[in-house]
C-alpha cells in the first residue's frame, strides 16, 4: 500500500488521579509548609537518616524509627542540565540535582536555582568544584515538594 | 546435572521509528514465524508462551501484549522489568522449563512505542509522584545525573561519551535490523544539541518499534540443532528511589550493584574467572554512553580506577572482546524487547548467523539487561558448546 494512504488514527490518555502520598510523607510535607524543616526518619537497624522521609529502610526492610531535622546545607551527589524542551515537562533551562543535606544518609532531588546558565558547558563543570547548596523555602507554601529549592551557596557572580 | 538449555531459534522485526504499516500483532507475528522456522519446528512444538512489553503507556493501549498475543491455545504470562523486561522474560522461560513445566517456550517482547507522540512525558511517569516526579525526571535526565557522578568520580568527559556513542552508531551500520542507521563521528555527537547535559542528542538512542521472538529448549531437540547455549544467567533488583542509592555501603548509584552480582552469578555458573579473556562479545543494553561505561567494572572487565583508561581503550578498538556488534541498545532501543535483542543477537553470534556483524570465532557471549533506574539487572552467557 502506498504509505500516504496507511490509516493514522489520533489518540491520549489523559487520566486524573489522586495519589496517596502515605502517612509518613504526609509529615514529612506539613513539616516543611508549617515549620519550613526537613526531616526524615532513623533505620533502627543500619543506622541511615533518610531524607526524604520513608517509613521503612529500603536496604535493612524495617520501620524506620524516630523524626529528626536535616540541616538545611547539603552536597550535590548528582545533577543535570535540562537545555532542551520536552512536550508536556517544564520549560529548560532547568538544573536539577540529588543532595545529601548534612546529618543525612540518602538523597533528596530538587531545582538547583540561581546557577548561571549563559554557558551550559562552563556551569557544569563549575557544579563540579561548587557542591555545597543550600535550602531556600518558598513564600507561599503548598505542602509539596516544591516548597523549597536549592541554590548553590557562596555563589559566585559572574 | 539438569539437562542443558539452550537458544535454538531467534526472529527480529526491523527495528524502525515507527511501523504505520504494521499493527503490534503482526509485528510480533513477523518475529514469532521467522524465531519458528529459524529452530525449524511448528507452533505445535511450544508448550507456553512468554510475552515482555515494558510501559503500556508507551503503546496507548494497556496490556498491549494482549491484543498482539502469539499462538492463543498455550499457557501464557507477561513479564515487565522495563528495559529489563525482555530478558527476564527469557529468564523466565528458563525457570519454566527447569521446573519441568514443559520443554520448549517461545519468548516474545514487543515495543509500540511509536505511537507516542510525548514519550518523555511518559517516561516521566514511571517516577515517584510524591517525592521526585515533579523535576523533570526522565530516561534523559536518569543517564545525565548518572554522567555528571561518573565524571566526577572518575574524570570522564563528554568526549568519552561522544566516543562510546559514535563507536555504537557507527558499528550499527553493519546491522540491517536497525533501520537508517547512520555512521557518527565524535564530532557529530559532540556538536549536536543538548538535551540535559551532559547528554547531547546523538548520544541519546532514538525511538525505536519492533518485536524480537526468541525459542528456549532443552532435550534432544536443542541438542539436534544449532544452539546457543545457556552457559549462566543471573538476575537482581535494587530499590526503586535513586536519593536512596546514593551512599549505601554495597555500592552507589553508579557502580550499578544488581549488574554487579549478576555477573558474579553468572561466571560462577559458567566456571568464568577471566571474563575479559574469556569472554568473546558483549551485548550491552546501554542505550546511553554512561550506562555502558557504569558496566564495564561491574562485569569485572575493568576496576574502577582503571575505567576511564580502560573506556579510552575500548573507544580505540584496543580491547580483546567485541562490544555491541549490532550497534547495540544506543542504535536501536525499542524498549521492552530491547534486553532480549541483546540475547537474540549473542545467540546470533555464537551459532555464527551474524552476518555482516559476525565476530569472527564467537564462541561465548554476555548480553545484559536493565531496567528502572538501573533497578532491575540481567546477564546471559551463551555458549556455542555444551555446558
Amino acid at each position: 500500500m502506498n504509505p500516504d494512504d496507511l490509516l493514522v488514527l489520533p489518540g491520549n490518555w489523559n487520566f486524573d488521579y489522586r495519589y496517596f502520598a502515605g502517612a509518613t510523607a504526609s509529615r514529612f510535607f506539613a513539616e516543611l509548609r508549617d515549620n519550613r524543616r526537613i526531616m526524615g526518619r532513623r533505620c533502627p537497624s543500619c543506622r541511615r537518616l533518610l531524607i526524604p522521609a520513608r517509613s521503612y529502610c529500603d536496604a535493612c526492610y524495617v520501620e524506620t524509627g524516630d523524626w529528626e531535622e536535616a540541616g538545611l546545607e547539603g552536597t550535590v551527589e548528582a545533577f543535570a542540565i535540562i537545555a532542551t524542551q520536552f512536550p508536556g515537562l517544564p520549560e529548560p533551562p532547568l538544573v536539577i540535582g540529588f543532595v545529601t543535606l548534612d546529618g543525612a544518609d540518602s538523597a533528596i532531588l530538587n531545582f538547583v536555582r540561581g546557577v548561571d546558565l549563559s554557558d551550559v558547558e562552563a556551569a557544569g563543570r563549575r557544579l563540579f568544584e561548587q557542591t555545597r547548596v543550600r535550602v531556600v523555602f518558598a513564600g507561599d507554601p503548598q505542602g509539596r515538594i516544591t516548597d523549597f529549592h536549592f541554590v548553590p551557596v557562596n555563589q559566585r557572580t559572574s | 546435572m539438569s539437562d542443558p538449555l539452550g537458544i535454538i531459534g531467534v526472529g527480529q522485526t526491523p527495528y524502525r521509528k515507527r511501523n504505520p504499516g504494521l499493527s503490534a500483532g503482526e509485528l510480533v507475528r513477523i518475529a514469532v514465524t521467522e524465531a519458528l522456522a529459524d529452530a525449524g519446528v511448528g507452533p505445535d512444538a511450544i508448550d507456553c508462551v512468554i510475552g515482555g512489553v515494558a510501559p503500556d503507556a508507551l503503546s496507548g493501549i494497556a496490556d498491549i501484549d494482549k491484543a498482539a498475543i502469539a499462538l492463543p491455545g498455550k499457557p501464557y504470562f507477561r513479564i515487565n522489568t522495563g528495559g529489563a523486561t525482555g530478558s527476564s522474560a527469557l529468564l523466565a522461560a528458563k525457570t519454566w522449563i527447569e521446573a519441568g513445566r514443559g520443554d520448549v517456550v517461545l519468548v516474545v517482547a514487543l515495543e509500540r512505542m511509536g505511537q507516542a507522540t510525548t514519550a518523555q512525558s511518559i517516561f516521566n511517569t514511571i517516577f515517584d509522584p510524591v517525592y521526585e516526579k515533579d523535576f523533570v525526571l526522565t530516561t534523559i535526565t536518569m543517564a545525565a545525573l548518572r554522567a555528571t557522578m561518573l565524571m566526577r568520580r572518575d574524570g570522564f568527559a563528554g568526549e568519552h561519551w561522544a566516543g562510546i556513542a559514535a563507536r555504537n552508531f557507527t558499528q550499527a551500520t553493519l546491522n540491517p535490523l536497525v533501520v537508517g542507521a547512520k555512521a557518527r563521528s565524535v564530532q557529530d555527537v559532540l556538536d549536536s544539541p543538548v538535551l540535559a547535559w551532559p547528554i547531547r542528542r546523538y548520544e541519546a538512542c532514538p525511538i525505536s518499534e519492533g518485536a524480537c521472538a526468541v525459542i528456549v529448549a532443552r532435550g534432544e531437540l536443542a541438542r539436534s540443532r544449532s544452539t546457543a547455549w545457556i552457559r549462566g544467567t543471573g538476575a537482581y533488583s535494587d530499590t526503586y528511589a535513586m536519593g536512596d542509592r546514593m551512599r549505601r555501603p554495597e555500592g552507589s548509584l553508579i557502580e550499578m550493584v544488581p549488574l554487579r552480582r549478576a555477573a558474579d552469578r553468572a561466571y560462577r555458573e559458567a566456571g568464568i574467572t577471566d571474563p575479559l579473556a574469556q569472554v568473546d562479545v558483549l551485548e550491552l543494553q546501554a542505550p546511553f554512553a554512561i550506562i555502558e561505561a557504569m558496566a564495564y567494572p561491574a562485569l569485572g572487565l575493568s576496576d574502577i580506577d582503571g575505567n576511564r583508561r580502560f573506556v579510552e581503550d575500548v573507544i580505540a578498538g584496543r580491547v580483546p572482546i567485541a562490544i555491541n556488534p549490532s550497534g547495540g541498545a544506543q542504535a536501536a532501543n525499542p524498549v521492552s524487547a530491547t534486553a532480549l535483542i541483546r540475547v537474540a543477537e549473542a545467540a546470533l553470534q555464537v551459532r555464527g548467523r551474524a552476518g555482516a556483524r559476525q565476530v569472527p570465532d564467537a564462541r561465548l557471549a554476555l548480553a545484559t539487561g536493565q531496567g528502572g533506574a538501573t533497578q532491575f539487572s540481567t546477564v546471559v552467557l551463551l555458549g556455542s558448546e555444551l555446558p
